[in-house]
């Protein structure tokens, strides 16, 4: 099965995840928020960003994050187990703009670490849940607060106007 | 078919260098990589598509090239370009109806192209190419 983790605090769903599949999340010192590993033998692999022509103001040096360890049997039970809003981000591997957005969420979960937890969903390995939130276009952009949607958007967007819209988001209901 | 193609891949999709010397090739090559092939039909219709229409390839060519393997991928398995950036509920299905067959009706209509694929020149992310080479799709997917 395959299972990526990138070094941000996204989890990206392994392919038989199902309620009877436990997951372990592991710790790491230098690396942000919770990280998946299965429990049975499996490969574990980081996707690399592909190498793409040097974009904008990504920060080199991100200051490394506390890492949680946390079990989680299903999407549902991570949304309702999660203390803190919830990032989805729906995508396909073959999709570019979703590939575009790999190094901006990357940023984007390291400078709102506190805020959100980033999770991604390929939605070629999880087409229920991808049906269940009526995803169409790709990439699309679910906030989940206390386990439920609370703001949607499509489309890919630089890493600032993202944590623009994130921030707006979160603090209109205070 | 593509979907069950997908479940049914048990290696890695992102590393398909040494799943190919393995068994289960065909299942595994079809999760994976596009064939040379379709990747160069669809290369070639993707400029040529540019030209015609007046619009440019992103300023960032990593997103054009993926765009252009996910249309040479479903060229593959489902025997046309069905738009990579969807999410379907029957891909098979689709594909057989046409809307979102590239060059979809929105882009015809519309020039709309949400993959990012064509753009016209006011959209922030445009560059000003309408060419994409064989090596520079390589490149820039290597890593996936």
């Amino acid at each position: 099965m395959a299972i990526s983790i990138s070094p941000s605090s996204s989890l990206i769903l392994p392919a038989s995840w199902n309620s009877s599949t436990r997951l372990r999340a592991s710790s790491s010192s230098s690396s942000s928020s919770s990280q998946l590993q299965f429990s049975v033998r499996t490969p574990l692999l980081r996707i690399a960003t592909p190498r793409l022509p040097s974009s904008s103001s990504r920060p080199r040096f991100l200051p490394p994050v506390q890492a949680k360890k946390q079990t989680f049997s299903s999407f549902d039970d991570l949304l309702a187990n999660s203390d803190k809003p919830v990032f989805v981000d729906f995508y396909a591997t073959w999709c570019g703009p979703c590939q575009f957005m790999v190094p901006v969420l990357e940023e984007v979960s390291a400078r709102l670490q506190d805020q959100i937890q980033i999770v991604k969903i390929d939605t070629e390995k999880y087409p229920s849940i991808a049906n269940k939130y009526k995803i169409e276009a790709l990439p699309t952009f679910i906030i989940f607060k206390d386990g439920k949607p609370f703001d949607r958007f499509e489309g890919a967007l630089t890493a600032d106007k993202l944590i623009e819209r994130i921030e707006t988001t979160l603090n209109v209901k205070q | 078919m593509t979907s069950q193609a997908s479940t049914f891949a048990v290696s890695v999709s992102s590393a398909p260098s040494p799943l190919r010397r393995r068994g289960n090739f065909s299942v595994v090559r079809a999760q994976v990589e596009p064939s040379d092939k379709s990747i160069e039909i669809m290369r070639k219709f993707s400029e040529q598509y540019a030209r015609k229409s007046g619009t440019y390839f992103c300023s960032d060519k990593g997103v054009t090239a993926v765009v252009i393997k996910g249309l040479a991928d479903h060229k593959d398995s489902l025997g046309a370009p069905l738009c990579p950036c969807r999410h379907y509920d029957d891909k098979a299905a689709e594909a057989a109806q046409g809307f979102w067959n590239c060059p979809c009706v929105p882009m015809r209509e519309r020039k709309e192209c949400h993959c990012m694929l064509f753009l016209t020149p006011d959209n922030d992310f445009a560059g000003n190419e309408q060419t994409i080479t064989l090596d520079e799709i390589k490149e820039s997917t290597e890593n996936m």
